[in-house]
């Protein structure tokens, strides 16, 4: 895509990336060194940190209980990932493999839920789940990060499968598969990236969530780690140095998996947006 | 999409003997739906249900009394009737939601479209290190996101008040922007930007690699200046894609809970800035009046209803492909 470009457009490009690398970073970098920092609390402006030390990460996991509440997060996360890679899987096949009746009202139901604000389902999820008795158990959570990552993994997944020429599949029955084993071996091979990236999503939703764990969940021993990083607030004075490296611990497994598969990611999403 | 031909039924295989055709058939027509059959069941359940519940529940005096005894306590019109009859609505929480929500849109897509445009111009070495510093600031989530923005601004030892004291500029320890109603949401922008533009970057991205190397060449052989290109090239291909960025966007920032929430004040210390998400939870949650929070959540989905319609008719022109 370079072409001759003149030497004040090459400053102007170089000018952009350092903008864009100043402020992309600079809160991660922020947050990082603060953690590492033996006297974060104090620290101004000061851009290097005072020394190194990992007393905050030790303060954090032992004091805080803080390993349950990661613990607690990478269940529900995974336990979202399986069902909703499972859920969605058969449900994309389902709208772009068969033409049946209402099959376009499906789509654009799928299409319209994902515009629900979820954060006005807190109320009636609230006292749904709490009669079934589910408010205080990781199952309940992870049953509601389902149905908030479903949508968005059907409509995802609908683009890859779509995308696998039916010949392929055409050549599967030919060969005497049946239409299980044709899925099996044929499509699910296939659409594995895509499966990739909605289940790098349904995780980080899962991680990330804030105001459902926090409501549904109020023993202290059953905190997902987002809520559980809001009890080293305090209400007068904060201790930065436990705050950023609780944040750092919740923020590192998410930031490695997003730098690891950022192409399959961004081609996954993208593929879901615009197709 | 050259491979999202429609798919015919397939033949019945061996289907020589009409029972057998006519059972594979309804098996067929019946396939689809036994498919979706579990999610369409998790999402009636989680989604289209308590949806229709927080309806009911606006229509109610729902407190801790009906909490517990499960019964219900219909008072018609009552909570809209408070709620829109309430200055507080129109002077701060409506104004704070729709400003807010209009400010992010606007820088996000701004920010988003550029860094595209920008990934588009550079070599391969420098984009791949840019879009993974992008993905860096994507991956930060939302809470901890807003901790670490918090920190920044702290007013005692944070880095903006240190560096500009160090300057001179402000008073130490005087200076608090989260009382303030402005520097409050200017913080909690930066914040939502900061999360929000690498998706519309990506997205926007991605759009532009679909376009054809030879079209710009061949533009150029014709003897059309960069910007011409940039407006009958570009334009056109990431219009769609800029479509429906704009609208996720526009939905997404109209219901920030979490970045408001944990802010100082946020939770509801300090009326000015509260937002109709958090609002509805504080009516709710910390006031025990389900009924009236529930009304509020309504108002917020009927708001974003309206730009609902906009996204579907943005998305029609591709609906019939499957």
């Amino acid at each position: 895509m370079t072409r001759r470009t003149s030497t004040a457009g090459r400053i102007g490009i170089a000018a952009a990336v350092a903008a864009l690398l100043v402020f992309t970073l600079f809160p991660v970098y922020w947050m990082i060194s603060s953690a590492f920092d033996p006297d974060a609390d104090h620290r101004g402006s000061e851009v290097l940190p005072a020394g190194f030390t990992l007393d905050h990460f030790r303060q954090v996991l032992n004091e805080g209980e803080f390993t349950r509440y990661l613990a607690n997060s990478a269940l529900v996360g995974l336990g979202t990932v399986l069902l909703s890679g499972l859920l969605a899987l058969f449900a994309a096949v389902a709208v772009a493999r068969f033409r049946f009746r209402m099959r376009t009202k499906v789509l654009v139901m799928i299409l319209v839920v994902q515009m629900v604000p979820l954060e006005a389902l807190v109320i009636p999820l609230f006292l749904q789940m709490r009669d079934l008795e589910l408010l205080n158990s990781l199952i309940g959570l992870t049953i509601v990060y389902l149905a908030f990552s479903l949508p968005f993994a059907v409509w995802t997944l609908r683009g890859f499968v779509a995308a696998v020429p039916s010949e392929v599949e055409e050549a599967a029955y030919l060969d005497g598969c049946g239409w299980w084993r044709m899925f099996r071996s044929v499509l699910l091979p296939l659409v594995a990236p895509g499966l990739v990236a909605t289940s790098i999503f349904a995780f980080i939703t899962a991680w990330n969530e804030f105001i459902f764990a926090f409501v549904f969940m109020q023993d202290d021993s059953k905190y997902t780690a987002a809520v559980g990083l809001h009890r080293f607030f305090g209400q007068y004075s904060t201790d930065w140095g436990a705050v950023m490296a609780g944040s750092t611990l919740i923020t590192l497994p998410v930031l490695i998996f997003f730098v690891l598969v950022q192409r399959r990611l961004a081609g996954g999403l993208a593929s879901g947006a615009i197709r | 999409m050259a491979a999202d031909r429609p798919v015919k039924a397939r033949p019945p295989r061996g289907g020589r003997a009409p029972r057998s055709a006519r059972r594979a058939a309804t098996g067929r027509a019946l396939r689809p739906w036994l498919l979706l059959a579990p999610a369409l069941t998790v999402l009636a359940v989680l989604l289209f249900w308590p949806l229709a519940r927080v309806v009911l529940l606006s229509f109610q005096d729902y407190g801790l009394r009906q909490i517990n005894t499960g019964e219900s306590n219909y008072t018609g019109l009552d909570n809209y009737r408070d709620i829109l009859g309430d200055s507080f609505l129109w002077k701060t929480v409506l104004p704070n939601t729709v400003f807010f929500a209009g400010a992010c849109v606007g820088l996000t897509l701004v920010v988003g479209t550029l860094v595209a445009l920008l990934l588009q111009r550079l070599g391969r070495v420098w984009r791949v290190i840019c879009s993974t510093v992008i993905m860096m600031a994507w991956a930060m989530p939302a809470v901890t996101g807003t901790y670490v923005w918090i920190w920044i601004f702290d007013p005692l030892d944070g880095v903006v008040s240190g560096g500009l004291d160090g300057l001179g500029l402000i008073e130490p320890r005087e200076t608090n922007w989260f009382t303030d109603r402005w520097s409050f949401y200017a913080i909690a922008t930066l914040n939502v930007v900061h999360h929000g533009f690498p998706f519309v970057a990506i997205t926007l991205y991605a759009a532009l690699l679909t376009i054809p190397r030879e079209l710009p060449e061949a533009a150029v052989c014709d003897g059309a200046g960069p910007w011409q290109r940039f407006w009958l090239i570009t334009v056109p291909t990431i219009r769609p894609a800029f479509a429906v960025v704009t609208i996720l966007s526009i939905i997404w920032d109209f219901k920030v809970f979490a970045q408001i929430y944990l802010m100082p004040g946020g939770a509801g210390a300090n009326e000015d800035v509260l937002n109709l998400g958090v609002w509805s939870y504080i009516q709710s949650f910390s006031r025990n009046e389900y009924g009236t929070g529930s009304a509020i959540a309504v108002l917020l989905t009927l708001l974003l209803l309206a730009i609902t319609v906009v996204y579907v008719r943005a998305l029609s022109r591709e609906k019939d492909e499957p």
